[in-house]
């Protein structure tokens, strides 16, 4: 019964936090909301017995990559007319609204095709570190060395991209 | 319960493209494609529960990885359309007309 | 009944051959040090020669067998076959392709002879050789074929060459167009000959498309006189044009643009008498329809009488000797037209000789006077060309007709013949023509080689041909003194051997009229050449100047305007419909689709344009229009 009430707290704060992304006009308005969305997701992973996860969402995700997005917000040093005039931002948002109907209804037929499952939450042999550090390094190894060198590859990409050239244009 | 998961997973999916589509600030954007990456990471955490198999967590480590990767390469093209144009608009930049 | 021998292949082979390799050797030393002309010469003449030598084997070969069994077969390769129908390449050798086979190698091994005489000098030697060579494998193919098919590919062949070698001097324009106008005129008589032979095909050509076996059943039901009459009429449309005989004639004189050894072989001794060949070939059809041979005869007959007063007035001494030909060949078609095929061949027989006699003696003097061609220059030659003069003499005597030289016998058998089977109107013109014939030829030879010099400056240079040419021309002469021998009558005592050799292969019926009718036709042709020669000497004996033309005399002259009356009725209209469909039908009619298709997808294109904004929310909204759509679709399938 706890655990029902921490979802519907954390689902309603992630999807408040999505429309206010959608909706913001200023994007340091739309980070903060999204800001939220990540947190109640992680809440959220904990839910599901998912406790690395959990973590590894707060730093990594609202950690690392929002204080990224956040700075190079900032850094732009945005004026209000550097940002796009959207008038009509709310009739698109609702004509996309339309146009997303079918798909989530679909996905939505789909869901409801599957089987039922209790999600109570698991004990020590779930989740943790240790049994994700087993299956990384042993099954999914090759994936993870992989996954490392686009990290590296990002890297040098970003800081060729954004560095000091030569010819400036 | 899992349905609730993944009903709110596909909530979160489908408010990520109204995102892309209809708003012309890049950061929107830039954001909603993460608001959809993170959708995503909800249905795998989900199944690998359902499941119990610790596959899913592990795909949601790789999903993270690589949108870290990408938020960086994506916030420098940003940094440069600014510096080019000095306008956030996706409107601005279309060389791809006709 | 038929032997089939190898060899008869061999005998159009062997020209062929010689005109691929001359023609590979002058096209390969174009451009690099050119061959020495002796080795073009002896190459070009051992294809002809070799193919005399053969001619003469098939000759034995088939005075060996009973005259009812006078054929030789051979069959190259199947050509091409519908379901049953074989048409093969196959050569027949029966008397009367044998008698043409050996005057053709014969006179052509001649003219390659003199050849090589003739052109020395010209830069391009070798391809004047690949050329006959070419011309000669194609006579022979037409002459030994078993078929009209196989004969229509010789046709062709000839007429192809006929075209090359009269615009061999191509550097000037006329001579091209000259050449042009031969191959077209000749086109237009091609197209009755296809027609004909369609017509004949259509009728009894199912069961074997060759000689032997249209002859077998040429008197199946499918043959009425109709069918028969188109037939010969379509096939007849083809050898006008071939033979030149009205309407299309017109092409021969101009042909004169050619060398001089072309005119001889091709437009004198060979390749005009091929019609000739074909309507006596087609016998057995001629024969079943009076009427068609009628016509044949009439055409033929007229068309001697209208060339007769042609040559009458021309000046150049090469045009004289064509309309003689055209003429000549009316005599022969007037011959097969009343259904006298040995007299027909007969003549062309002799004439063969005789033509070609004169041409290579017209020759000779261009040659000797540096390439003067007009009579009215030229002028007592005959001291300063013995040899050419007697031997052009004794051609002279034998194409007017006079008696002992073989013009005489054969011209008369046909004017015999004429009058025997009842065509008085026939026999009259023709002894008018004859009396004609002897006045132009003797008005030709008195005012070239009698008389004063007109041209001192030319008859100072002039002199005797050398022996590769008189050689040639006393052969000739020997053949057109004697031939007449070969098909004397009986009233001087002689057996008609040609006839006789001849009667296996045309349907013939000999008329026999009686002595009286013989020595009247014989007489009147005597008369009527001894008042023509008596006019010649009158008028040009003792050296005339150049006349100047008047009246009737102007309008002849200039041919009776048949060339410029073609040239407006049909050539110019044809033009303008070709011009009128250049300008008009093809950018409205022809154009106009293709265009329109493009001009189409241009449109599209522009409509689709409207899609492409340039803005990547856009092409992002276009996916998920598209994944929500194809959502859609499943849900309602998924129920």
């Amino acid at each position: 019964m706890f655990a029902d009430g921490l979802f519907i707290g954390f689902a309603v704060l992630a999807v408040l936090g999505a429309v206010g992304l959608v909706l913001f006009r200023h994007p340091m308005n739309g980070a903060m909301s999204f800001v939220v969305t990540l947190i109640s997701l992680a809440g959220l992973y904990a839910l599901l017995s998912a406790k690395l996860i959990f973590a590894l969402q707060l730093i990594v995700y609202a950690g690392a990559i929002m204080s990224l997005i956040v700075f190079i917000i900032m850094f732009l040093n945005i004026q209000p007319g550097d940002l796009p005039q959207e008038e009509t931002k709310l009739f698109y948002v609702l004509g996309g609204g339309i146009v997303v109907l079918p798909i989530g209804l679909f996905l939505a037929k789909i869901v409801k095709s599957l089987p039922e499952h209790s999600t109570e939450i698991l004990g020590n042999n779930f989740g943790g570190v240790k049994e994700v550090g087993l299956l990384l390094f042993r099954d999914w190894l090759i994936p993870f060395e992989i996954v490392s060198i686009l990290l590296l590859v990002s890297l040098v990409g970003a800081v060729i991209l954004a560095g000091k050239r030569g010819t400036t244009k | 319960m899992m349905h609730c998961y993944l009903y709110l997973s596909i909530i979160l999916f489908c408010l990520g493209i109204i995102g892309v589509i209809a708003r012309r600030n890049v950061f929107t954007v830039f954001m909603s494609v993460e608001l959809m990456l993170n959708a995503a990471n909800l249905a795998f955490i989900t199944f690998s529960r359902v499941h119990e198999s610790m596959d899913g967590h592990v795909l949601a480590m790789m999903v993270m990885a690589v949108a870290a990767a990408e938020a960086a390469l994506a916030l420098a093209v940003v940094i440069l359309l600014h510096k080019h144009k000095s306008k956030l608009d996706t409107n601005v930049f279309s060389l791809l007309k006709g | 009944m038929e032997q089939s021998v190898n060899y008869l292949g061999l005998i159009p082979l062997f020209p062929l051959l010689g005109a691929v390799l001359i023609g590979l050797l002058h096209v390969f030393t174009c451009n690099r040090t050119k061959l020495p002309e002796k080795v073009y010469g002896i190459l070009a003449c051992v294809g002809p020669v070799l193919s005399f030598v053969m001619a003469l084997k098939v000759f034995v070969a088939l005075k060996g067998l009973p005259p009812e069994s006078r054929f030789l077969v051979h069959k190259a390769f199947t050509w091409f076959s519908v379901g049953d129908l074989h048409i093969n390449m196959g050569f027949l050798a029966d008397p009367l392709s044998c008698l043409m086979l050996l005057f053709v190698t014969f006179i052509g091994s001649l003219i390659h002879i003199y050849s090589i005489g003739y052109m020395g000098g010209d830069k391009n030697y070798g391809k004047f050789f690949a050329y006959m060579n070419l011309f000669l494998g194609s006579m022979l193919v037409l002459v030994l074929g078993d078929g009209p098919v196989v004969m229509f590919v010789g046709w062709e062949g000839v007429g192809l060459c006929s075209y090359l070698l009269i615009s061999f001097y191509s550097e000037d324009r006329s001579n091209v167009l000259a050449g042009n106008k031969a191959f077209i005129v000749n086109r237009v008589g091609d197209l009755g000959f296809v027609l004909g032979m369609s017509f004949l095909f259509w009728a009894i050509g199912a069961q074997g498309f060759d000689y032997l076996s249209l002859k077998a059943h040429v008197n199946d039901p499918a043959m009425t006189q109709g069918v028969l009459l188109t037939v010969c009429l379509l096939l007849f449309v083809g050898a006008t044009g071939k033979s030149a005989q009205i309407p299309l004639y017109v092409w021969l004189p101009d042909a004169m643009a050619g060398p001089t050894p072309v005119s001889a072989l091709i437009h004198a001794a060979t390749m005009v008498t091929a019609g000739v060949y074909m309507v006596a070939r087609f016998s057995f059809l001629y024969a079943e329809v009076a009427l068609a041979g009628s016509i044949v005869a009439w055409v033929g007959i007229l068309t001697a009488l209208l060339a007769a007063i042609f040559g009458m007035f021309q000046e150049d001494i090469k045009k004289v000797l064509a309309y003689s030909t055209v003429s000549q060949l009316g005599y022969m078609f007037a011959g097969v037209g009343v259904a006298a095929y040995s007299a027909g061949i007969f003549h062309v027989f002799t004439h063969a000789f005789f033509k070609a006699l004169l041409f290579l003696g017209a020759g000779s003097v261009i040659y000797a006077l540096h390439h003067e061609q007009n009579i009215w220059k030229m002028g007592g030659l005959k001291n300063k060309m013995p040899k050419t003069y007697v031997t052009m003499v004794i051609g002279a005597l034998a194409l007017a007709g006079c008696p002992p030289f073989s013009g005489f016998f054969s011209k008369d058998e046909i004017l015999y013949s004429a009058l025997a089977t009842g065509h008085f109107g026939i026999w009259a013109v023709g002894v008018l023509v004859a009396g004609m014939t002897a006045y132009y030829t003797f008005r030709m030879i008195f005012v070239v080689f009698h008389g004063e010099p007109r041209d001192h400056h030319a008859y100072e240079h002039a002199q005797e041909s050398p022996a590769v040419m008189t050689v040639p021309l006393i052969i000739l002469a020997v053949g057109a003194l004697f031939a007449g021998l070969l098909n004397l009558p009986a009233i001087f005592g002689g057996d008609q051997i040609v006839s006789h050799w001849l009667a296996p292969s045309v349907t013939e019926h000999h008329p026999h009229a009686g002595v009286f009718v013989e020595i009247l036709a014989i007489g009147a042709s005597v008369v009527a050449f001894a008042i023509g020669i008596k006019i010649a000497y009158a008028k040009f004996g003792k050296g005339a100047p150049e006349p100047s033309f008047t009246g009737f005399a102007d309008f002849a002259y200039h041919k009776f305007y048949v060339d410029e009356l073609y040239d407006k009725v049909i050539v110019q209209p044809y033009k303008a419909i070709g011009s009128s469909i250049w300008k008009v039908i093809e950018p409205n009619v022809t154009d106009a689709p293709v265009k329109g298709v493009a001009r189409l997808y241009m449109v599209l294109g522009t409509a689709f344009k409207v899609f492409q904004v340039g803005y990547v929310r856009v092409y992002a909204l276009y996916m998920v229009l598209g994944l929500s759509l194809m959502s859609l679709l499943l849900s309602q399938s998924l129920n």
